[in-house]
């Protein structure tokens, strides 16, 4: 009889959670994605339509069947992480709902702050799921982590070499975060086989980096498929910023400092201060990678991405970068207006 | 003819009476925006940007004159200037969705408008916490790195629903670590150093500065009322900026004498009161008048969490390493970010207390945060109180989230409502 895989499902803005913690302790951590194809009319009981409709979509499947999940994690990325907590707690039957707060910031302070939470974290854990924690876990749970990070950095980077659709590589990284990592490994090793063997990038299309709002949807990559814009860097949480760092284990080290260490250096996100590095990043990708320009896009009612990009459009603009900013409902088709948008962008590039 | 059913635009105004020591607020006012126009000037006065809920106390113990972004955009939307503001930030590209006070000052500041009017100056550096909004922070990091001034953040745990002591006292410690980086922080900018006698004399002030708040606040829940939402609003200005210096105290001793020979007299906001009403939320600085159509309606506004979350008790008689970790505990909840845990019992505390016959819930597009959990309140004060609550959706600051006839006809419905349940 095969065992049922035990999942805690968590929600975050950003790459927030240590995932390896929910492993150690013999769960599967599954970032829950939301549905863009389902109305969120349960959770619209309890939030209004003006606030971001991710997080209103991600409390609807939390609503929706709560069993799927032993618990809930919310870890602290931006306002809807915090300010959603109360509404989970008052109406999601769940018997675990955790608050993980990690700092905003990434200096000495933050670090020692986020190692204890992450104590608090595994301490909770163990108590309610009576589970061991151990440091030989956690050594297991990374590794299982950075293969999985290093696979995937592999397949990221024959986008821009190989004819791979973007929408084959955001199901790639949609099963990494929501899957059993060790199940995965032998599989995603196949497809980079099979990537490897893929024709070349075909010059009708045109190579761009897409930053901005996390996007969690595939017919968004779809979209930009039919537009002929070929994603061959992004800065994305279920993107990049997932695997670009490899948590820096080795035989002497502390799995916790470790945790913290790839926490606090991972590439950075709107929602974290200073926000400054997230434009290095997309500057040293644009080094890195032959692009031919940038699709800065927001999700309606995501704040902290729609502050930061006018100066991330202004500052790609200002080094002769073609850029398109965009805003996005959260849907799965799409008007006609933005697919011109988004064409009229290839023809200009 | 029943008054609640009268259509507001036709009738003659009921006559809202506003407390005459108004006038020296005018005048503090004044003295403090010329001050910040010279003490941005002089080299050796330093100026700072900060927002609300960063404790203010925190720049007067360093005599750091304090500029508020947020009070100056106010100021716009109250003389009705915040539009264009708005307009100009949108037309650089911030989205409409954005905070309506960031972009008023995005407009203030690039266009550099008279002060009278939201006009604010370069500042030395600023400084910010996220503990209320994530916009606090966006905002304040674009504008330090627009106008190239140094900046300081404090990162403030948020304390959600549930909360154990365990993990509030985690929060309390990362939050004394930074006020510690803080100070190292103002030395290495300012070479001023903390100093006890100062820090000490600034906390009494500002804890004076609200028990006197508290008092005069007190008085509103008297039947009239003899303090209403159109003198709070402004009233709250030595609270947002003055906590620490005798200037706000003084004036504080003055409306609170003025508020109990009202309280004496039976003088009420309005002639004839019968609606008490409290209001959650910013209000919308552009339509103040909102106040004059619910007095039309015989309704006051007695209680706002928003105008009472200023002016919290400090903690006195403690050293000083004590009363730094008091105030970071302060600093975890206050009324305008309370979670649902606190929120509820709070608000229905007041209900009772304040003797308040509804509720307007202000969804703030402006204001996410604040406006989260409105739904739970709004169905646990209609459960557990038996009142109604009304559910508006507007903007602080941007007057085209406004309607002036489709609000009027939903505060005559609100009061109808209210109207019935008393008869219960």
């Amino acid at each position: 009889m095969v065992e049922k895989v035990k999942k805690i499902g968590y929600f975050d803005s950003s790459h927030d959670l240590p995932e390896e913690i929910i492993m150690a302790a013999g769960f599967v951590p599954e970032k829950i994605l939301g549905n863009v194809n389902s109305a969120s009319d349960l959770a619209d009981q309890y939030l209004f339509k003006t606030f971001c409709p991710y997080s209103r979509s991600v409390l609807n499947e939390a609503l929706k069947d709560p069993k799927r999940w032993e618990g809930f994690i919310i870890a602290h990325g931006c306002d809807a992480t915090n300010r959603q907590f109360d509404i989970w707690k008052y109406h999601v039957e769940t018997p675990f709902l955790y608050f993980f707060y990690k700092p905003l910031k990434t200096d000495k302070l933050a670090k020692k702050f986020l190692r204890r939470m992450i104590e608090l974290l595994i301490e909770t854990l163990k108590k309610k799921f009576n589970v061991e924690i151990t440091d030989e876990k956690l050594r297991k749970a990374i590794e299982i982590s950075n293969t999985i990070k290093r696979l995937l950095r592999e397949l990221a980077s024959l986008r821009a070499e190989k004819n791979i659709k973007n929408s084959e590589y955001f199901n790639v990284l949609k099963r990494a975060l929501t899957e059993d990592k060790s199940l995965l490994i032998a599989e995603f090793t196949n497809i980079l086989n099979e990537w490897k063997n893929r024709t070349p990038f075909t010059n009708d299309k045109k190579r761009v980096l897409l930053t901005g709002s996390d996007v969690n949807y595939v017919e968004f990559f779809e979209l930009l498929d039919s537009c002929g814009l070929r994603v061959v860097r992004d800065d994305l949480s279920i993107g990049e910023r997932y695997f670009n760092n490899e948590i820096p284990l080795n035989k002497e080290s502390d799995p916790i400092d470790a945790i913290i260490e790839y926490h606090l250096s991972i590439p950075r996100p709107s929602t974290k201060h200073p926000s400054d590095p997230r434009l290095d990043y997309l500057l040293k990708c644009l080094k890195q990678t032959k692009i031919d320009g940038v699709i800065v896009q927001n999700l309606k009612f995501c704040e902290p991405y729609a502050f930061d990009s006018v100066w991330i459009t202004n500052s790609l603009k200002s080094s002769n970068i073609k850029v398109i900013n965009i805003e996005r409902d959260y849907s799965g088709s799409f008007d006609q207006q933005l697919k011109n948008r988004l064409e009229a962008f290839k023809e200009m590039i | 003819m029943n008054k609640s059913k009268k259509n507001l635009k036709d009738e003659k105004r009921i006559y809202v009476r506003e407390l005459k020591t108004t006038k020296y607020l005018k005048k503090l006012m004044f003295n403090y925006f010329i001050k910040a126009q010279i003490f941005s000037r002089i080299p050796w006065k330093y100026t700072a940007w900060t927002t609300s809920a960063f404790p203010i106390e925190f720049l007067w113990a360093y005599d750091i004159y304090p500029l508020h972004p947020e009070n100056s955009a106010t100021a716009s939307g109250a003389r009705k200037a915040s539009l264009n503001l708005i307009e100009y930030a949108e037309s650089l590209g911030f989205s409409r969705d954005l905070c309506s006070y960031f972009k008023t000052n995005i407009g203030a500041f690039d266009k550099k408008i008279n002060f009278t009017i939201g006009g604010i100056n370069k500042p030395d550096f600023c400084c910010t916490t996220g503990v209320i909004c994530d916009t606090h922070v966006k905002w304040i990091q674009t504008q330090a790195r627009r106008m190239n001034v140094p900046l300081f953040i404090f990162d403030i745990p948020h304390e959600v629903a549930g909360t154990d002591e365990k993990t509030r006292e985690l929060y309390v410690d990362y939050i004394v670590e930074q006020i510690y980086e803080w100070q190292d922080f103002i030395y290495d900018l300012t070479g001023r150093k903390f100093s006890e006698k100062k820090f000490y004399s600034v906390l009494y002030k500002s804890d004076r500065l609200c028990e006197l708040w508290q008092e005069i606040y007190s008085y509103r829940k008297l039947k009239p009322s003899p303090l209403g939402f159109n003198d709070t609003f402004a009233q709250i200005f030595p609270l947002v900026l003055l906590p620490g210096i005798d200037a706000g105290i003084k004036y504080y001793e003055k409306v609170l004498a003025e508020v109990k020979k009202l309280a004496a007299e039976k003088k009420g906001v309005i002639p004839n009161e019968e609606y008490r009403i409290l209001f959650e939320g910013i209000p919308f600085w552009h339509k103040l008048k909102f106040l004059y159509d619910l007095a039309n309606l015989n309704a006051v506004v007695v209680y706002e969490p928003y105008t009472y979350a200023f002016g919290p008790r400090k903690p006195l008689g403690l050293s000083v390493e004590e009363s730094i970790r008091a105030f970071a505990r302060l600093w975890l909840q206050q009324p305008y970010y309370y979670n649902l845990d606190n929120r509820i019992p709070y608000f229905e505390k007041v209900i009772e207390e304040y003797k308040i016959d509804g509720v307007i819930l202000h969804n703030n597009m402006s204001c996410r945060p604040n406006s989260t959990g409105l739904i739970d309140l709004k169905n646990a004060i209609q459960r557990d109180m038996g009142i109604p609550v009304l559910i508006i959706n507007s903007d602080m600051n941007d007057p085209r989230q406004y309607a002036d006839e489709i609000m009027r006809n939903r505060y005559e419905s609100f009061i109808e409502l209210i109207k019935q349940n008393k008869k219960k």
